[in-house]
């Protein structure tokens, strides 16, 4: 059933629309300047928002002197946590916790978490005004780093931790109060004492992973206005414009129809504008003035918003002489800064795959969502799993090699094949574990020699290979209409962001209906029109969305297959959709608009499809952590590298890069491609030099001058994409997720490939130079002072 | 970023009068590269700013005299000096360096006067400036004065300018026959960051010896200098390599790194030594026809 594409060889070209490498529907818009953003949005007599934000990392906030603010010419009003209190009692938002508000109440948390706003017309006013709000603190001990502060008694982020009980899989996770650690998950699975004292060898290190952002081109931005009925429309950057409705409507207790949401193109999102983030602030000053209201924040603020969670993965292995492993046991405290955003479910997901795609007899897991007083951290690209795969892939290869194997031959003895059982219980279906990893080797030419120099130069190469399971359980559904001339349109929740969702779900329309991709029309989430669509993340759209577009799809052909066998005479059965239109036994042609018309006596009517997709799911056991649906299906993804390495200077370049994913079936090859490939190079930059660097919970390097991202001149100088093609039994067409499968493995293959060229272990990312040099130094006996 | 004043002179005169005012935050805008940065990070909040965008006709020369020296208009932008025939053919070294600066938006708008005024250490340009010697005119109401570019660059973020001067011109003097050079620089983070260390390095040759060495660092350090020891040791020595090694070593017992996110001071002095050394490498290496060149 497998199969594995060559890049530039079309799979063999399907007649329908599923398969089609079609061209981005959006791209003539894009390059051209006219896609629509909210960033463009400009509405009469708008305010702008201005956030004043703290300056230090954790205190009680003992005043706020807006008057010199609002004395200031141009100021429209100065906002604090009073104004908000009077339209909105309970002002704590959050996805799986309550427990943000949406100005500072009594205490800060965090450097940059908003205390107060300015409002004004000119925005250079409002943000001259911000330098004029005096505000008073009383600083209480901080805490920055995860296991730190998942120890501390006296420095406690949050006096009360309040879970908001939204997603079913979280309910049985209980925090603890008066602690740090917001959420805790273990699984334990098997006799682990009994298994690692079968083992004869144990391995035990200590793996860390730096904040990082997610710094999307577009950053986030809010509008919102009253209606002429007094309701909320909310014009919103956002990943999740469904949540974002239900969580305003919850903070205003009003019902959902009051609020509308709606977005366009985003420039970018990679989980930054997930769940909520500035839609409940600037509603509530819609509501507070009465005026539409703006709030875009700057690239600089956008390191105070969210981030990607730091995390200390202490990962225990236990193998036997020839290679197996028999036990696992990983600790892993996740920094999720100072308000939980979406920390726990990453603590859970994440936290149940540290065995990896490794078939493990006993295993034990213990997985910490922990508050700090740094920035939040959510959801980015690869929802927590990198930092556990860049745990477990280091490691399996210091063991292979501590074993005298090959890491290739160890991973190959080891991986879970489908029909075992996964850690969780699940058992593993229709994933690609040793498709990508052979189709890896291959690719990599594992089994020929390979020149490792001699001089200042040494080359290396690594592979490693990670296992994510598609978050569960969530909820899309879609509306397929056919217009008076037959013409289609698709109602998604799906927001594109850059990845190409609109094609995709076009060519999955399409090819249900017998029409071309470039024909069918994508209407972009609009709470009032689209129907609910969980949110775009964690590669669930193509699987979840596209599932729903293809039965909503298959509801309005059935719809008008049956209109036209009504209008003929024919079985339905006996009817062939093809070219916009149906074709029936004798010949006759009749286009979806000559059906409608026919029934309506003029041009006029619709045929609507509905599709809704839920895929089963059990939440874990609360003592086992195990479930035997854990997951709608797994992505696999893996990375092969081949570095140089200056041992002058300790800087690495990666001259040639493999990605491998499997995608179950590639809806459009050409999209697939380069979601696997972009992922590579985002985790590029998160692996060689991208780091959030504070100062006392003050991010020192918060642009984009100092914070820096890949450009053209760090793309390997090979890239090579392999798209893996195991079918789902569930996913349209087959199809899994794939936007996140590339970021998998990158990290531990650079680590593992420089340990291959110079014989030294990096366990803490990014490898920079400097750390890369110190520890050839030191494992040379030659380190240095500093200066 | 706060709003402000621009008031776009169209002389030199009328500018050199703008700027002679008591405000001491008026100050010249150029390219604006370096100054928005500092404003929309408010850490610079002016209420008026000078333009000097309407004196790039008369200002943004670049010629060499009779006498071979180059000379450098400051509203030259930097994209401009890249592309030039003239610097190309003065020192190919400029131009390579250049292509490796920042991005080609930032070098289509900043301007030679911009880069070195604003005085920071990071800059790819100061370096090899300095190794060749190059002077700065700076002009007031009062007169001008020409100031050597070692005696321009004060330290940190700070530059000889007095309030109400500008940089009206930078003169190079020829390089004598025979002279190869190159510009080595290490980024820590990306390829397209701001280096980590820049090494320029000129050197004269003669019958295998080496009669004239130029070295000047940047980056690593508080502000552009050069390494007057490492050039004396090297003079009427023979390039092996262990004699470019030792220059290496030495280099690194003249500079006092700083440190910050790109680098520790003891790593950032790990690094200055093996771009002396390479950078030296490299022009030893390049035949007599060869223009040495910049590596990253
Ligand atoms: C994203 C980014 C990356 C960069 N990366 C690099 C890099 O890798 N390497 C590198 O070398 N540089 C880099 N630069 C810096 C760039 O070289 C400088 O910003 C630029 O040269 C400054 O020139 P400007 O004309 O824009 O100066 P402006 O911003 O206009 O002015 C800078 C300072 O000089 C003063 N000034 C300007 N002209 C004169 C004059 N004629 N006389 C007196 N004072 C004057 C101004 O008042 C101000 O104080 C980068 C810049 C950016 C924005």
């Amino acid at each position: 059933m497998s199969k594995v594409m060559e890049p530039g060889v079309q799979s063999a070209a399907p007649s329908g629309q599923v398969g089609r490498p079609v061209k981005r529907l959006e791209s003539a818009a894009k390059v051209t300047g006219r896609a629509e953003y909210i960033h463009n949005l400009e509405l009469p007599g708008m305010l702008r928002a201005k956030v004043v934000r703290s300056t230090v990392a954790h205190a009680r906030i003992r005043g706020i002197d807006t008057s010199a603010a609002k004395a200031l010419p141009g100021v429209y009003d100065v906002i604090t946590a009073e104004d908000i209190l009077k339209v909105i009692p309970d002002p704590y938002y959050g996805p799986a916790f309550h427990d943000q508000p949406i100005l500072a109440i009594d205490k800060v948390r965090h450097v940059g978490e908003p205390v107060a706003v300015v409002l004004a017309t000119d925005v250079h006013v409002a943000d001259q005004a911000t330098d004029l709000v005096e505000v008073e603190y009383e600083e209480l001990e901080p805490v920055f780093h995860e296991v730190e502060a998942y120890k501390s008694q006296t420095a406690i982020v949050h006096d009360v931790i309040r879970p908001a009980g939204t997603f079913a899989d979280l309910k049985s996770l209980q925090p603890r109060n008066k602690t740090n650690v917001a959420m805790e998950y273990h699984l334990r699975n098997g006799d682990v004492d009994a298994a690692f004292a079968k083992a004869d060898y144990v391995f035990e290190h200590t793996f860390r992973s730096q904040q990082v952002n997610h710094l999307p081109l577009e950053p986030t931005v809010t509008v919102a206005q009253l209606t002429d009925t007094g309701n909320l429309l909310i014009h919103t950057s956002s990943q999740s414009p469904s949540f974002v409705r239900i969580e305003v409507a919850r903070l205003l207790g009003w019902p959902e129809n009051k609020v509308r949401v709606r977005t366009a193109y985003l420039g970018g999102g990679f989980g930054a504008k997930l769940y909520i983030k500035l839609e409940a602030l600037v509603a509530a000053l819609a509501l507070i003035t009465q005026r539409p209201v703006r709030l875009s924040l700057t690239m600089e603020e956008q390191f105070y918003t969210i981030t990607r969670h730091a995390a200390t993965v202490t990962i225990r292995t236990g193998v036997t002489k020839d290679g197996r492993i028999v036990a696992r046991d990983c600790k892993t405290w996740w920094n999720g800064g100072a308000y939980a955003d979406i920390g726990p479910r990453v603590t859970q997901k994440s936290g149940f795959t540290a065995a990896g795609p490794y078939d493990i007899e006993a295993v034990s897991l213990d997985s910490y969502a922990v508050y700090t007083n740094l920035p939040p951290a959510g959801a980015l690209r690869g929802f927590g799993i990198p930092q556990l795969v860049w745990a477990y892939e280091s490691q399996a290869d210091i063991i292979a090699r501590e074993l005298g194997m090959d890491p290739l031959e160890f991973r190959r003895k080891n991986i879970l094949r489908n029909g075992r059982p996964h850690a969780t219980g699940t058992i593993l279906e229709d994933a690609g574990t040793v498709e990508v990893l052979e189709e890896l080797a291959r690719k990599m030419n594992w089994d020929q020699p390979f020149d490792r120099g001699s001089g200042t130069i040494r080359r290396g190469r690594g592979i490693a290979i990670g296992v994510k399971a598609a978050v569960s359980p969530t909820t899309s559904v879609a509306f397929v209409n056919l217009y008076s001339d037959g013409s289609c349109g698709v109602y998604c929740g799906t927001v594109d962001m850059g990845q190409g969702s609109d094609t995709a779900m076009a060519q999955i329309a399409a090819d249900v209906l017998g029409l071309r991709a470039e024909d069918v029309r994508i209407i972009h989430p609009d709470t009032e029109v689209t129907p609910y669509d969980m949110a775009t993340l964690g590669s669930r759209s193509t699987f979840h969305m596209g599932n729903a577009v293809r039965l909503a799809a298959e509801d309005a052909k059935q719809k008008i297959v049956a209109m036209c066998a009504e209008q003929t005479g024919f079985d339905p059965a006996a009817l062939v959709v093809r070219d916009g239109g149906v074709a029936t036994p004798d010949g006759s042609f009749f286009t979806f608009g000559a059906i409608l018309a026919k029934r309506h006596g003029m041009q006029a009517g619709n045929v609507l499809g509905v599709g809704s997709y839920f895929p089963y799911y059990e939440k874990p056991n609360p003592e086992t952590g195990m479930s035997e649906h854990i997951t709608p299906y797994w992505m696999v993804g893996g990375t092969g590298v081949e570095v140089e390495v200056d041992m002058e200077t300790g800087k690495v370049h990666i001259t040639r890069l493999v990605t491998v994913g499997d995608c179950g079936k590639a809806i459009n090859p050409g999209i697939v491609r380069r979601q696997l490939s972009g992922a590579s190079f985002m985790q590029m930059g998160f692996t060689l030099f991208e780091e959030m660097v504070f100062d006392e919970g003050q991010v020192v390097n918060a642009s984009m001058a100092d914070y820096k991202i890949p450009g053209f001149w760090d793309l390997p100088d090979i890239n090579e994409v392999s798209i893996v093609e195991v079918p789902h039994r569930n996913g349209p067409f087959g199809a899994k997720g794939i936007g996140e499968t590339g970021s998998l493995g990158l990290s531990p293959a650079v680590a593992n490939a420089i340990y291959d060229a110079i014989g030294v272990r990096i366990y803490e990312t990014p490898l920079t130079p400097e750390k890369v040099l110190k520890a050839l130094r030191e494992k040379q006996g030659q380190g240095w002072e500093d200066a | 970023m706060n709003a402000f004043d621009l008031i776009q002179p169209d002389t030199l005169e009328e500018a050199l009068s703008l700027l002679n005012t008591d405000d001491p935050l008026v100050r010249p805008l150029a390219g604006g590269t370096a100054l928005m940065l500092m404003m929309k990070s408010k850490l610079y909040a002016p209420e008026r700013l000078v333009s000097l965008q309407r004196l790039k006709p008369s200002l943004d020369k670049v010629k060499v005299d009779e006498a071979g020296r180059l000379h450098l208009g400051p509203l030259a932008t930097l994209r401009e000096l890249e592309l030039s025939p003239v610097v190309a053919q003065f020192s190919p070294v400029i131009p390579k360096a250049l292509r490796t600066l920042s991005n080609v938006r930032v070098r289509n708008v900043a301007t030679l006067g911009g880069h070195l005024a604003h005085g920071d250490p990071h800059m790819d340009l100061p370096p090899i400036l300095l190794a060749l010697d190059a002077q700065v005119r700076v002009s007031s109401e009062a007169g001008h004065r020409d100031i050597p570019l070692s005696e321009f660059l004060t330290g940190y973020y700070s530059t000889a300018l007095a309030p109400g001067e500008l940089i009206t011109e930078v003169v190079v003097p020829p390089l004598p026959q025979g002279t190869r050079g190159t510009y080595v620089k290490f980024t820590a983070l990306s390829a397209d960051d701001w280096p980590m260390a820049g090494v320029a390095a000129f050197v004269r040759l003669e019958d295998g010896q080496i009669s004239d060495a130029r070295v000047a660092v940047s980056a690593a350090t508080e502000r552009p200098v050069r390494l007057h020891e490492v050039e004396s040791f090297l003079r009427g020595q023979r390039p092996t390599d262990e004699v470019l090694h030792h220059a290496g070593e030495l280099a690194g017992t003249q500079i006092h790194p700083l440190a910050d996110i790109r680098g520790s001071s003891g790593y950032k002095r790990e690094i200055v030594k093996v771009c002396v050394r390479r950078s030296l490498q490299q022009i030893a290496q390049t035949d007599h026809n060869g223009d040495g060149g910049v590596t990253q």
